[in-house]
């Protein structure tokens, strides 16, 4: 048996969002349980003391993904399961699919949440990388107030978000990107299935006569939390979209990395991986679109 | 760490075709709701964080890990386990084929492998060696080997 707490399932936004309110009372919301569960049942300092679960998943609506002219909403309780059969993600953000396809196994991927995924925020977090290089955003709510917020700001540092204890993120909002953007993911993990990331890519890019007129790169695993490299971008861009030129940004991936996390026991193999993989990727990337 | 008080909840579901309502702790998740409280031993608890798929049964038409979902998270669905699969004692063709293809070993993995199967060809009756695969990605076998599971899933057919 887990430890104690009580739990209630309302089946509308406000009522759950007064139990959150409720100041006296150490509450969590639940999705898709996956990561909460056996976070109790390892004993978690994170989740231990949680007095009340409220679980989302009766509220209408939240488990939609909804296509809009501009953009495509993904609600909190939206499985990996939905991602990776959905036609929308598949047609507009491919990057999203490939990676949901990546996480666990079917059973948790029939029970696991992507906002989930991000709200928990491990480094190893598999959709965020994608999530970022389409620039996505999420709605958060609360009692009195609705906002949004891009990802990448929304994400602090391992195991922490912007999130109040009195809000529920209710939904991401993925603007449809340019069609002339092709990208890939890559997840490297201790084995093919049922593995977490050791190193995780997206990448997005855009040429135009030869060069590279845009791209967006994220990584995850390997940095404490999955980012954006915007100075990598800058790097990159106007640059001519050549194997010259993904050799250099692959050797830059390597030094922005360290620079990042410092050395460490495990840099000396990892780093010539990431480096070799990233430049693996962008030349994939290029030959598609030839 | 605070004292918490807990309330018991009440739960209504479907069990193996059986509708079942009770009074149960919160904090059980749904392996221990099956097999302390409803006595249904069939399904195993191997790694209780989701790692080795012993625990799957299906929750509304999909596999899932039952030591990843609480009691309260099943009310108003419908869970069918190992023991729901068979009819009158009769063994379910996908048991008849683990028998037949020796793909039984200790045994443990085995009634959640079948499970995974069984959600696999509810949905995809003629699957591909891939499928297959991938369905039992969550399943962990350390005695049998897979080859033979795999055998006896790809040549069972139900309707």
């Amino acid at each position: 048996m887990i430890s104690k707490f009580n739990y209630v399932a309302p089946n509308n936004l406000r009522s759950a969002l007064k139990f959150l309110s409720d100041k006296k009372t150490n509450s969590k919301i639940l999705a898709g349980g996956t990561d909460i569960i056996p976070g109790f049942h390892i004993e978690s300092k994170r989740f231990i003391d949680t007095e009340l679960l409220i679980d989302i998943k009766k509220i209408p609506g939240l488990n939609e993904i909804k296509e809009k002219k501009d953009y495509v909403e993904i609600g909190a309780c939206v499985t990996f399961s939905q991602i990776t059969e959905s036609d929308i993600i598949k047609q507009y953000f491919p990057l999203l699919a490939k990676a949901a396809e990546t996480v666990g196994s079917v059973q948790i991927r029939n029970r696991a949440t992507v906002v989930g995924n991000f709200v928990n925020n491990a480094p190893c977090a598999d959709s965020v990388p994608p999530l970022l290089v389409y620039n996505a955003k999420i709605e958060i709510q609360s009692l009195t107030k609705k906002r949004q917020i891009d990802l990448q700001k929304f994400l602090i540092k391992p195991y922490t978000t912007a999130l109040k204890k009195n809000e529920i993120v209710t939904k991401i909002i993925i603007p449809k990107p340019d069609p002339d953007l092709k990208g890939d993911f890559y997840k490297l993990g201790r084995r093919r299935a049922v593995a977490i990331s050791r190193i995780s890519l997206a990448v997005l890019m855009k040429k135009k006569n030869d060069l590279i007129d845009e791209i967006r790169i994220a990584s995850g695993a390997v940095t404490p939390i999955g980012t954006r490299l915007y100075d990598l971008e800058r790097f990159a861009k106007g640059k001519q979209a050549n194997s010259e030129t993904y050799k250099e940004l692959a050797i830059q991936m390597g030094r922005l990395v360290l620079e990042i996390t410092g050395l460490r026991w495990s840099s000396e193999y990892k780093l010539p991986v990431l480096q070799q993989t990233f430049y693996q990727l962008l030349e994939r990337i290029n030959s598609d679109e030839n | 760490m605070k004292t918490k008080n807990t309330s018991m909840i009440k739960l209504k579901f479907i069990l193996n075709g059986k509708e079942i309502e009770l009074e149960t702790l919160p904090n059980k998740r749904l392996i221990d709701l099956l097999r302390n409280d409803l006595n249904l031993t069939g399904t195993k608890e191997g790694c209780s964080i989701g790692e080795c798929g012993a625990c799957t049964v299906i929750m509304n038409g999909k596999a899932v890990n039952s030591c990843l979902v609480l009691a309260g998270e099943i009310n108003g669905s419908e869970i069918i386990t190992i023991e729901g699969i068979s009819n009158d004692g009769e063994l379910h063709p996908l048991q008849e084929n683990f028998l037949k293809y020796g793909a039984v070993q200790c045994g443990f993995c085995i009634p959640g492998m079948i499970l995974s199967a069984y959600a696999l060809l509810k949905k995809f009756p003629n699957p591909d060696e891939e499928q297959i695969k991938e369905a039992i990605a969550g399943n962990l076998c350390r005695c049998t080997g897979y080859k033979q599971i795999i055998e006896a899933i790809k040549n069972t057919k139900i309707s």
